[in-house]
């Protein structure tokens, strides 16, 4: 299991222990957080599961694919050096404890 | 002993008290009349959905597979060749896109609830149908009205047809057989239309995309587009009829949902979670997996029950109860992972706006028959037809 906190739009941290393997879109989704949408399932194409992750982290994760530096052009919110898709992060080690941010809208 | 039976006529009608006893006893079951193995349990499904690396989809997604289909569509490709033939379609199916068609698919809606009025009892079939193939020509492109290739319940019976399976041969039969090659020489004239007069619709541009400066094999355009008709077809009217049968036989959620239309979507999310159309789906091992004890070994079969997934109690509280109330975030009514649908918003949009159409014409319904005659398929479950009586509206 890797914890991971959401803070949802409103502000809210929700702590959520993820299954490894598990994508933080998908554990977001089946624990009822709110502020992810994930239209596309978790397949890079759709950008409502736009996310701001922790800026000290961002050298722990595994950098994003070109194709998801695209998508992220997509993204309702407002785009930052920190944006990912958390359908594209899976739970394991290097994440423990990250904290990520959801943005305002996602549609 | 226990066994379960993906192609039995008493899975098809109530799958449920098998679902339950693979659940609680039988995590990771091998069934030999499927010759599959069986994953029951929401966060099992999950995982699987979610790791397309062990649990591929390129040998087939249904579970009981068409021929020539593996391979060439988004639903039995892996990444990343799934993620980019899903970069090109998804786009148009994305809720931000779909705006336009509000309008058209209430037009559509209003005129099918129309031809039920004065009627004391229907087949709810007559209305899901007429609309779906409709709102399915709208949003792909397909040709209608003047320039109609074929007849709507024509398009409707086949993509019904194409979908069974035999319960006695655990296969296709060949009436299922003919109906998938119809579809296909459907599906291969719309795209010769559309490519000598390209417009701005879904196959148009699907039919003259490229993945990295290559056109699109041809297999891919063909078997995509077939499938876009099906699973769009098959799977709406499908849904539609169960979510029908459910407020037909809940008279206190119908009546909640006809009085504030606004409750519609918490109503449909919890209908695609208690009884989804799309029930089981299937994914072939790459390497060896041990779980629960037993080990399933590489090139085998697996199938993700997501209509038990989604009555999971671990998953949802009191799963077996229908609560309107309950808005089940991350459900299986729309598959998991990946593969997950992708008309998930289109299929929202078109069922709340048909429900609120619908029900101002026939504001208050029963179901006929206790008993009802369910589609043999063992990928998908909806009553073949639902006959509904019209009652006085309450308070009348």
């Amino acid at each position: 299991m890797t914890q991971i906190t959401y803070i949802e739009p409103d502000g809210k941290a929700v702590t959520v222990n993820v299954t490894e393997g598990w994508s933080l879109m998908q554990a977001a989704t089946a624990n009822g957080v709110e502020g992810i949408l994930g239209e596309c399932g978790g397949s890079g194409a759709c950008a409502t599961c736009h996310c701001y992750v922790d800026e000290a982290r961002l050298a722990d994760l595994p950098p994003p694919s070109q194709g998801e530096l695209d998508m992220l052009e997509n993204a309702a919110a407002e785009r930052r050096p920190n944006s990912r898709l958390s359908c594209q992060l899976k739970a394991g080690p290097a994440l423990e404890g990250l904290t990520v941010t959801l943005p305002e809208t996602q549609e | 002993m226990f066994s379960f039976d993906p192609y039995s006529p008493s899975v098809d009608a109530d799958p449920f008290p098998y679902y339950q006893r693979l659940r609680d006893e039988h995590p990771c079951f091998w069934s030999p009349e499927a010759q599959m193995w069986i994953l029951s349990r929401y966060a099992d499904i999950v995982s699987a959905g979610q790791d397309w690396q062990t649990y591929s989809s390129a040998s087939g997604n249904l579970m009981t597979e068409l021929p020539n289909r593996a391979g060439a569509t988004l639903g039995t490709t892996d990444p990343p060749r799934h993620d980019r033939l899903r970069g090109l379609i998804q786009h148009a199916f994305m809720k931000r896109n779909l705006e336009s068609l509000g309008e058209p698919i209430r037009d559509i809606a209003r005129a099918a609830a129309q031809d039920l009025r004065g009627q004391a009892d229907f087949d709810f079939k007559d209305f899901s149908s007429k609309f779906t193939v409709r709102v399915l020509m709208a949003a792909l492109g397909l040709p209608s009205g003047e320039e109609a290739i074929v007849d709507e319940a024509t398009v409707r019976d086949k993509a019904v047809l194409m979908v069974q399976s035999d319960p006695r041969t655990r296969g296709k039969g060949p009436e299922h057989l003919e109906a998938f090659n119809w579809m296909q020489e459907y599906a291969a004239k719309v795209i010769a239309m559309r490519r000598a007069a390209p417009r701005n619709d879904l196959i148009s541009n699907f039919a003259m995309a490229e993945i990295d400066g290559d056109r699109l094999d041809e297999r891919e355009v063909l078997l995509t587009t077939t499938t876009l008709i099906m699973a769009g077809v098959e799977s709406l009217g499908g849904f539609m009829m169960m979510f029908a049968y459910n407020l037909a036989s809940l008279p206190e959620v119908q009546a909640l949902c006809v009085a504030n239309p606004a409750l519609l979507p918490d109503a449909i999310e919890e209908s695609l979670r208690f009884n989804t159309s799309a029930q089981r789906f299937r994914r072939r091992l790459m390497k060896d997996v041990t779980l629960h004890g037993q080990t399933m070994k590489a090139g085998d079969f697996v199938c993700l029950a997501y209509g038990s997934g989604n009555r999971d109690e671990r998953q949802y509280p009191d799963a077996g109860r229908y609560d309107i109330t309950r808005k089940p975030r991350g459900h299986l009514g729309f598959g998991g992972g990946v593969h997950a649908c992708l008309g998930t918003a289109i299929a929202r949009l078109s069922v709340k706006i048909a429900f609120e159409e619908f029900h101002k014409v026939v504001p208050r319904y029963t179901r006929v028959a206790d008993q009802l005659a369910w589609m043999p398929s063992s990928t998908f479950r909806s009553p073949l037809r639902l006959d509904l009586a019209v009652q006085a509206a309450a308070g009348q």
